[in-house]
């Protein structure tokens, strides 16, 4: 990549929708939303509700279906000089393979990316990444039907540990970690005492879940050894290399593109002059700096 | 309020919006969508925007002072279809129903309307006379506006749907409809069109976090297959429809 600052699935459509308001080939690369074997509608009205420094959004992994990227979205982007990486879901391990296996080989796909975060409905609907087993058991399969292309798995954080799941996805064969997705959660409408989601729960981001995310990539770094991709908040050049700091290889701008399409080149270029600045001579001497406090093991929360 | 954007004025068409950013802070995070209320002058440099303070949003948006700036991104979405010009025959009746604060949109195409020699009629309603504004600029542009209040404080007392109603359900020609409002509005206006086989576009609100298509949010319920409805994006897709596409 040219750059470590990269769009994050979801919220960067399909690449071009983007042309007039970015350089694709300024930023280090983007993901596309989540691909599905077949296309999906999504869920209904209302989808996304504004929060404290934030949004929730359940839209339901609508998508064009994997098919109609491959041949109406991809073309497109193969002579755009970034990199280009296919988010990846299904409801069954068994969607999750077919979709690899399709995107496996695809000329100008450089990455596929898991997304976790998707309710396993053989499984009563519980989200594959709570789960380090089924984990594991996704991510190996994922890794035999798409063995040439680098394999990203996108982490939940809506688990009791982090770690134990950024270990099932190493133990699994992922190449790249990214975190963190949405975190669950919910808003209401107090005059009418009903949910604002049509779906009820839905996914939280922007600066509001930050410092959970910051955290996340912290501790994650410390015990699996694998590259990561953080995100979570991110809408600054400092909030990028803050992650950076906390261990990540590259990060992802989510949320904050809805609020300004040229975020990703505004934080790439943020972080290239901030080194120049510094004189730090590689973005990558940054990875993982963090100056803990000397002493005792610090992480017990005591209130 | 009135923005310096040149860029958005000269390709602003009726019905368009643009997304505002209120202020430089971070909660509330997300721009705002507003309509372009009008294009004002020939030299097209500038697009004013008309907002009711409802929330924290517009709230830190009335706070703005003037030679502030603000990040506006437009114009975007498809405005309004103009009516169509019948060769030889009378030009349709062309009728506005607006309620609240969807007024903002109107100004823009009535002026649009006026160049074109367009008569139109604006039935408009609101909870009170205090909430009802830009009478008089509708007035000098010819329009005959025929008003309604839910208390009854001016004009018919109830919705504007029962102004409306009357006009469609005699035997003349039919009229051409431009709706925006709240959804029960849009919902009651659409249905009473579609009914009686009006043309009829509406301008649909919605929570739009980005605008430009990509977050998949804002989408409304249009008429699908046996598998359910299928959604359109308000933002890239409308935010005008025409009545008998959406299931408001």
């Amino acid at each position: 990549m040219k750059n470590p600052v990269m769009a994050a699935s979801g919220t960067f459509g399909y690449g071009t929708e983007f042309d007039s308001y970015l350089d694709l080939s300024e930023i280090g690369g983007f993901v596309t939303k989540g691909l599905s074997l077949r296309p999906r509608r999504g869920n209904a009205p209302p989808r996304t509700c504004e929060t404290a420094c934030g949004m929730l959004n359940a839209i339901g992994l609508a998508n064009v279906g994997v098919e109609a990227f491959l041949e109406e979205k991809l073309p497109a982007l193969r002579d755009k000089d970034t990199k280009v990486v296919a988010n990846v879901f299904g409801e069954s391990q068994d969607e999750y393979v077919a979709v690899a296996r399709r995107l496996n080989g695809a000329r100008g796909l450089h990455a596929i990316e898991l997304n976790l975060s998707c309710p396993n409905t053989e499984r009563g609907g519980m989200a594959f990444g709570t789960s380090p087993p089924v984990i594991r058991e996704v991510v190996q399969a994922v890794r035999r039907a798409a063995p040439d292309l680098p394999l990203i798995v996108k982490l939940t954080p809506n688990i009791t540990d982090i770690a134990e799941a950024a270990r099932a996805a190493r133990d699994g064969g992922a190449d790249i970690l990214s975190l963190v997705n949405t975190f669950l959660g919910m808003a209401i409408d107090l005059e009418s005492r009903r949910p604002v989601l049509d779906n009820v729960v839905g996914g939280l981001s922007g600066p509001a879940i930050k410092p959970l995310a910051l955290y996340m990539v912290h501790r994650v770094f410390k015990e699996v050894d694998l590259p990561i991709i953080g995100m979570g908040g991110i809408s600054t050049t400092k909030d990028a290399l803050e992650f950076m700091v906390a261990g990540s290889t590259a990060v992802q701008i989510g949320t904050a593109n809805f609020v300004e399409p040229a975020a990703p080149i505004i934080v790439a270029r943020g972080v290239r002059d901030w080194c120049r600045e510094r004189g730090v001579a590689a973005v990558r001497d940054v990875i993982g700096t963090l100056r803990l406090p000397q002493g005792p093991e610090r992480g017990a929360v005591a209130g | 309020m009135t923005l310096e954007a040149p860029g958005i004025a000269r390709a602003a068409r009726p019905g368009q919006f643009v997304m505002l950013q209120v202020h430089d802070g971070r909660d509330p995070l997300l721009r705002r969508p507003m309509s372009v209320c009008r294009v004002p002058g020939a030299a097209r440099r500038r697009v004013q925007i008309l907002y009711k303070v409802v929330g924290e949003g517009t709230r830190l948006l009335s706070r703005q002072r003037v030679g502030g700036r603000l990040a506006a991104l437009g114009p975007l979405g498809y405005g309004f279809r103009q009516p169509a010009r019948r060769r030889g025959a009378a030009q349709a009746q062309v009728l506005l129903v607006a309620g609240g604060v969807g007024i903002a949109i109107f100004p823009f195409l009535a002026d649009a309307l006026h160049r074109r020699g367009v008569r139109p009629v604006l039935l408009y309603g609101a909870r009170t006379a205090r909430d009802l504004v830009a009478l008089e600029m509708f007035r000098s542009r010819g329009l005959a506006v025929r008003l309604a209040t839910e208390d009854g404080s001016r004009g018919a007392r109830g919705f504007v749907t029962a102004l409306l109603d009357p006009l469609l359900r005699g035997d003349g020609p039919r009229p051409e409809i431009y709706a925006c409002g709240p959804t029960s509005m849009l919902r009651a206006v659409g249905a009473l069109a579609v009914q009686t086989g009006t043309p009829c576009q509406l301008a649909l609100e919605s929570q739009m976090p980005c605008g430009i298509g990509v977050c998949l949010g804002c989408v409304v319920a249009c008429p699908g297959d046996a598998a359910g409805p299928v959604y359109r994006r308000v933002c890239t897709e409308g935010p005008v429809f025409e009545a008998k596409t959406v299931r408001v």
